[in-house]
């Protein structure tokens, strides 16, 4: 099947896959940092819920005025250049947050092989929009929850739309649909930039740090309660160790199913040629566009099939991203199972960008409607939920290197048979989703601080660690983590080209994608997901600051 | 082998690539042997299934 010679580091300084690792752990590294006193990540700049004027009697709480809509981290949470930060101001902040992404993109595309001047100038335009639509969409009637009101005193009688940050996402969702969609020539110019697969996995290479600190979170917050922050510590770590062994079980069951499932619909209902049926089983089945070439490799489709189902890929999974986390929200599951809610976004949303988005949304949906039913005695931490999300994507990923194995080898031995070729075991290595080392690195050694030196928060001297150890970790998992999610979405709607799907004419494909996703892929993964998710609960930490 | 076979499944795609009427029509019949992968991936989810259930502690079994 290989005919050429690759290396086991093959694509470790051109592909978009290593970049992410790249990036991804040059700013957790910088962020480790912290451990020895030295911050280094602190510039990061991050929004705040906004008005243009406090109302009578209101106060600067979880709601400021517009010119304090954004802030350097640091000058938040640094122990050691808290001054230095804070004096960036907002501007300033943003600013410097330019500067370091432009060094540190730029370096990326270069070695990608990518125009680095057009990327530059592409880059730059994205990066300054989606700052003004991180803005805009943390504007209190979009983003201020009931809650957020409360803390700040504002009057009872008045309404938001209570998005939380997921305000934001969806309006850089829109805004880069309207510039792929109305202003293709600026879309064109910004295409060297809009690099959706590239930014989010980066981000889940952030996430991994998330995942790893929740625990270290949920003790420095909780050591405001006394014995039971430690307790509430221990329960995040046992949570995400849950979340990753349901996560696989359920991603081998509901993979070993949606193949098949959607193999069947395209070959006898659809009547399909095998190695387009394959190639979208794969697409709606697994893991969309990875999963698409990949197949489409190891049966030796044609490479306009794996095209074309990767664009239906892109499609379909914003309208997953734009339908199933309000679905899951207020119609079911609900806040009561959140976890089944975000296993089966991860098992039914067919791209790593638009999953891990729309997991970030579910989970800004989620936590703001929970507060508001409870007003406010229930306070989900921010990060779990998409994390349950991502983790079966991880795992979905994690697959199609060895599903891709499997399918070459039955293409070439039982469907073709063709006796003198053989299926090299690094077949697996080179399929192999790479961030996905990135986000498991990041996560294991924060929880290995956790454990270790940060002795689980139960000594003072453990409790010091953790505090450092969170410096670094806030500044990546919640200020870079929560930017590329912003550029992820603004590039997703950037390069999301609704006409293409006319031009192609290629109707029936549409039609398998819709039937196997709304009512085959998306009811089994919810099935999936209860099986060995249900009644998983996040600790409330109603009574503590939450960050 | 056919032309299909033949074809890189890397590299950029060119216009004349979008010809997709040959990847839509034509479909070979179903064979036997597709039978046995379909069959076979849905009975490994069965044990799969029944294995994590009983072992993944937050599954509905426990």
């Amino acid at each position: 099947m290989a005919k050429t010679q690759r290396s086991w580091y093959s694509g470790m300084a051109t592909t978009e896959d290593w970049w992410s690792v790249w990036m991804g752990l040059a700013f957790f590294v910088l962020g480790l940092l912290t451990l020895s006193g030295i911050d280094l990540v602190g510039w990061v700049s991050y929004p705040k819920i906004w008005v243009a004027s406090l109302p009578d009697g209101a106060i600067v709480k979880k709601i400021v005025t517009m010119d304090k809509a954004f802030y350097a981290l640091g000058g938040k949470y640094s122990l050691t250049s808290k001054a230095f930060y804070k004096a960036l101001g907002p501007i300033g902040s943003i600013l410097v947050t330019y500067v370091v992404f432009t060094i540190a993109t730029s370096i990326g595309a270069y070695f990608q092989k990518w125009n680095v001047k057009r990327f530059l100038a592409g880059w730059t335009i994205i990066f300054f929009l989606t700052y003004l639509v991180w803005f805009i969409g943390h504007n209190a009637f979009f983003a201020a929850s009931a809650v957020d009101l409360k803390k700040s005193h504002f009057p009872v009688d008045t309404f938001t739309l209570s998005l939380g940050g997921g305000a934001s996402f969806i309006l850089a969702l829109i805004v880069g649909l309207v510039i792929g969609n109305f202003f293709k020539p600026l879309a064109r110019y910004l295409s060297e930039a809009a690099k959706p697969e590239w930014y989010i996995k980066t981000a889940i290479v952030f996430l991994g740090v998330k995942v790893g600190y929740l625990p270290i979170k949920a003790v420095l917050t909780g050591a405001k309660l006394g014995a039971h922050g430690a307790e509430i510590g221990q329960q995040m770590a046992h949570l995400t160790f849950e979340l990753f062994t349901a996560g696989a079980a359920a991603t081998i069951v509901a993979y070993l199913i949606f193949w098949p499932g959607v193999y069947t619909i395209s070959r006898l209902i659809f009547k399909l040629p095998r190695k387009t049926a394959a190639v979208l089983g794969s697409a709606i089945s697994i893991c969309g566009v990875s999963a698409a070439v990949a197949t489409g490799g190891a049966v030796r489709a044609r490479p306009v099939v794996s095209i074309m189902v990767s664009a239906l890929v892109v499609v379909y999974a914003v309208i997953e991203l734009v339908v199933l986390p309000g679905f899951f929200t207020h119609v079911w599951p609900g806040t009561s199972d959140p976890i089944v809610a975000g296993s089966a976004m991860g098992m039914a949303v067919k791209t790593d960008g638009a999953d891990a988005a729309a997991g970030e949304l579910l989970d800004e949906f989620m936590r703001a409607k929970v507060e508001k039913d409870t007003d406010g005695k229930v306070v989900w931490m921010p990060g779990v939920i998409t994390t349950s999300a991502v983790m079966t994507k991880i795992w979905i990923d994690m697959f199609i290197g060895l599903w891709a194995f499997i399918l070459a080898l039955f293409w070439v031995y039982k469907i073709e048979k063709h006796e003198g070729d053989r299926v090299p075991l690094s077949e697996v290595w080179f399929r192999f989703p790479k961030f996905v080392l990135g986000y498991f690195a990041a996560w294991w050694i924060y929880l290995a601080i956790f454990f270790g030196p940060g002795q689980s928060g139960t000594t003072p001297d453990g409790l010091a660690i953790l505090k450092n150890a969170k410096v670094g970790a806030v500044a990546v998992e919640k200020g870079m983590r929560k930017l590329f999610f912003m550029l992820t979405f603004m590039s997703l709607g950037i390069i999301t080209d609704f006409r293409k799907l006319a031009e192609a004419q290629f109707g029936k494909m549409v039609w398998v994608y819709f039937i196997s996703l709304f009512l085959f892929i998306i009811p089994v993964a919810i099935i999936i997901a209860y099986l060995f998710h249900h009644g998983m609960q996040i600790p409330n930490m109603a009574g503590v600051v939450i960050n | 082998m056919s032309k299909q076979n033949t074809n890189d499944t890397s590299g950029s795609l060119s216009g004349e690539d979008m010809d997709t009427s040959s990847v839509l029509e034509g479909a070979e019949p179903w064979e036997p042997i597709e039978t046995k992968l379909v069959v076979g991936s849905l009975i490994c989810a069965a044990i799969a299934l029944v294995i994590g259930l009983a072992i993944v502690p937050t599954s509905i079994f426990h």
